[in-house]
């Protein structure tokens, strides 16, 4: 059975610098895996040419078994991605946004629809028919997450997906998270965040300086071991 | 495509700073018709006074003449330039060009250019007429429109979602922008259509204007787009776009039309003016037959008639304001072909500005080009030919005095 996500020894530069080098992993259907790292390892830039945004300099990623650069509106219908630091449309209330963006898509949702998107998120009622410049940094990624389970896509990117929210609102994403999982999505999720990465990720990689160093896989009815996981971040970040 | 043009559609209603710029095109667009309208209304009224006086005041001055000379010397004819239906659109040379006339059957010339002495003002942009706003205002209104369409979107982190979501880029940013041209489009269009409704303009001009005023803006905006290509932020794309529109809509066409000037140097009105005040002050002292021979050449069925024996007679009197007019002719055949020439080279060099370009196709569709003056001035030439015609025939072959044939007096048509 073909992975939803590949990466085949990818190398990618940007403006010159290498960004990612021979980066190789796979996302099985269903499975939760966290790409780990610090700042600049190349996270961001990894989900941006899963999109077909950056162009790999060697090798290839393919979605759904198909290379993405052959047909890249194919794989971004087959993706729901929610960006580092999501920003939707100030001047339009949540339901607005969504039923834009869904448009966008080529989806059409309801209002129901809308609301228990919203419920599964916490987003308060009150709060739907306001306008987004007057949200919070968690509310508003609280309405990009909404988003991004309505798109219905076999494949979910996250980058950076609970930042902005409170300890609360983690719980309750990565509750989340799994539950999506084991409805068949697969997630591909991007953070520097070491515990929570451990605390939904079946697999976790870990990103340094664009090479991918270290994997750590959770064993049936174990989540993977934060210290372990912690003490190869912070070893190799330090090295 | 239709979806999509709903849902950009959506999308537009609440972009606040869009349907600003779309709002006061609008807005302008209706001031500048309705400017067109008064001014051309203005001048038709005028016409109709001067119409109205034209024949009493000339019935008024040939009731007291006793002969022939007198009455062709003391009556007045109009002759005027009606502007077209679609005049309220594009002013144009009507705007400096005389379109009336009030002319004797004295040298012509002379009356023709007497309201040319001032020369006509150096102006970078011209009237607020409907041809101004789309040649000019109309790229600007849509580089404010479309330029930070994917800019601004990058700049609110908004873009790669966006375009994640949409799947392929065109499938959102060629709606968004159709949207904007479309709306400009139609928003400067209905004044214009309202206006040629009231004006009764022909359905072929205003389907002509409107695919003028559309293509117009398809060139802006392919301009637009070649720009936004160049990844950079909104306030540079935007300072390059107006650069641009500078460029094209104002220095390209003063430029040009200062070179066009000065490579075809008109003769100033003035001095044909003077000339031919000279020559027929002159001829009162000039033997009488250097005068009438250049007059018979021109005439030479008069020939017979054309020996002077008295001291003054009127046929001597109008053969030296014909002779004035000979002298003068190949002054204003120069200042007729140095126009048009200037208006053949503006035609060529309009390639190279939009502006231009659209100015010049508006006011030819509206008859206010140089073209249309010049056609003008040639049919009070052609009047006054049969004015000529009219009383030489009178004058010269000494026929009685009778009042009652003055009412054969040849009319002016302007239609003709
Ligand atoms: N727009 C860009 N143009 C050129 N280089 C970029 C751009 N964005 C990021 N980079 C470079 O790519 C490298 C990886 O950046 P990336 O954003 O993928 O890191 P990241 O792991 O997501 O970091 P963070 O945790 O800070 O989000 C960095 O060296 C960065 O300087
Ligand atoms: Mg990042």
């Amino acid at each position: 059975m073909t992975a939803p996500l590949e990466a085949r020894s990818l190398s990618l530069m940007r403006e010159g610098n290498a960004v990612l080098d021979d980066v190789s992993f796979s996302v099985a259907e269903g499975e939760i895996f966290a790409l780990l790292g610090g700042n600049g390892a190349g996270k961001s830039s990894t989900l941006l040419t899963f999109l077909g945004f950056l162009r790999p300099s060697a090798g290839e990623v393919l979605v759904e078994g198909r290379s993405v650069h052959a047909n890249v509106a194919a794989a971004r219908s087959s993706i729901a991605y929610l960006p580092e630091a999501a920003s939707l449309y100030g001047h339009m209330t949540a339901y607005e946004n969504l039923e834009y963006f869904l448009d966008l898509a080529g989806r059409k949702a309801t209002r129901s629809d809308l609301d228990s998107a919203f419920e599964r998120v916490a987003l308060a009622e009150e709060a739907r028919s306001r306008r987004l410049q007057s949200y919070s940094k968690g509310m508003r990624q609280k309405t990009a997450i909404a988003l991004a389970l309505l798109r219905e896509t076999p494949i979910l990117l996250l980058d950076e997906p609970t930042s902005g929210l409170d300890p609360v609102a983690i719980d309750e994403f990565h509750d989340l998270v799994k539950a999506l999982a084991s409805s068949g999505q697969t997630i591909l999720m991007v953070t520097h965040d070491v515990y929570g990465a451990c605390q939904v990720a079946d697999r976790v990689g870990l990103l340094r300086r664009g090479k991918l160093v270290g994997s750590f896989a959770a064993e049936p009815g174990r989540r993977i071991d934060t210290e372990t996981v912690h003490a190869a971040f912070a070893e190799r970040e330090a090295a | 495509m239709l979806r999509s043009l709903t849902r950009e559609l959506r999308f537009l209603r609440r972009d606040r700073g869009a349907l600003f710029w779309l709002a006061l095109a609008f807005a302008l667009s209706v001031i500048a018709v309705s400017f067109g309208i008064a001014e051309v209304r203005e001048q038709r009224a005028t016409i109709a006074t001067l119409v109205e006086e034209d024949a009493a005041d000339r019935a008024n001055a040939l009731s007291t003449q006793q002969d022939w000379g007198g009455a062709a010397y003391y009556a007045f004819h109009l002759t005027y330039e009606p502007p077209s239906d679609f005049a309220f659109a594009a002013v144009g040379q009507r705007d400096t060009a005389p379109w009336k006339h009030r002319i004797k059957m004295l040298a012509l010339e002379g009356q023709i250019h007497e309201a040319d002495t001032r020369n006509a003002d150096f102006g970078l942009v011209g009237r607020f007429d409907f041809a101004f706003l789309t040649a000019s205002l109309a790229p600007l209104l849509l580089i404010l429109l479309l330029y930070d369409l994917r800019a601004s979107e990058r700049t609110a982190r908004r873009h790669d979602l966006l375009v994640a979501t949409v799947g392929s880029p065109r499938s959102l940013w060629l709606p968004r922008a159709t949207l904007r041209v479309l709306g400009l489009a139609i928003l400067l269009l209905i004044p214009l259509w309202v206006g040629a409704m009231i004006e009764g303009a022909s359905p072929g001009v205003v389907l002509q204007a409107s695919a003028i005023v559309i293509g117009a803006l398809l060139v802006w905006w392919l301009i637009v787009e070649l720009v936004s290509r160049i990844d950079a932020s909104p306030s540079v794309l935007l300072t390059s776009l107006i650069g641009l529109w500078l460029a094209l809509a104002i220095v390209v066409p003063a430029i040009s039309k200062a070179a066009i000037e000065a490579a075809n140097p008109v003769p100033d009105g003035g001095e044909i003016l003077l000339l031919q005040r000279e020559t027929v002050n002159d001829a009162w002292d000039l033997p009488k037959d250097d005068t009438m021979e250049p007059f018979v050449e021109q005439y030479p069925e008069w020939r017979e008639d054309s020996v002077i024996d008295e001291g003054f007679e009127w046929k001597w009197y109008y053969a030296f304001q014909q002779v004035g007019d000979q002298t003068v002719a190949p002054l204003a055949r120069q200042y007729r072909e140095a126009r048009l020439e200037r208006d053949r080279d503006a035609g060529l060099v309009s390639l190279l500005s939009p502006t231009s370009f659209v100015e010049r196709a508006f006011e030819k569709l509206a008859r206010t080009d140089a073209m249309a003056m010049v056609a003008y001035e040639d049919r009070i030439r052609d009047f006054h030919e049969d004015l000529r015609r009219f009383h030489y025939a009178l004058i010269f072959p000494k026929v009685e005095y009778d009042a009652a044939r003055l009412e054969d007096l040849p009319q002016y048509d302007p239609s003709r």
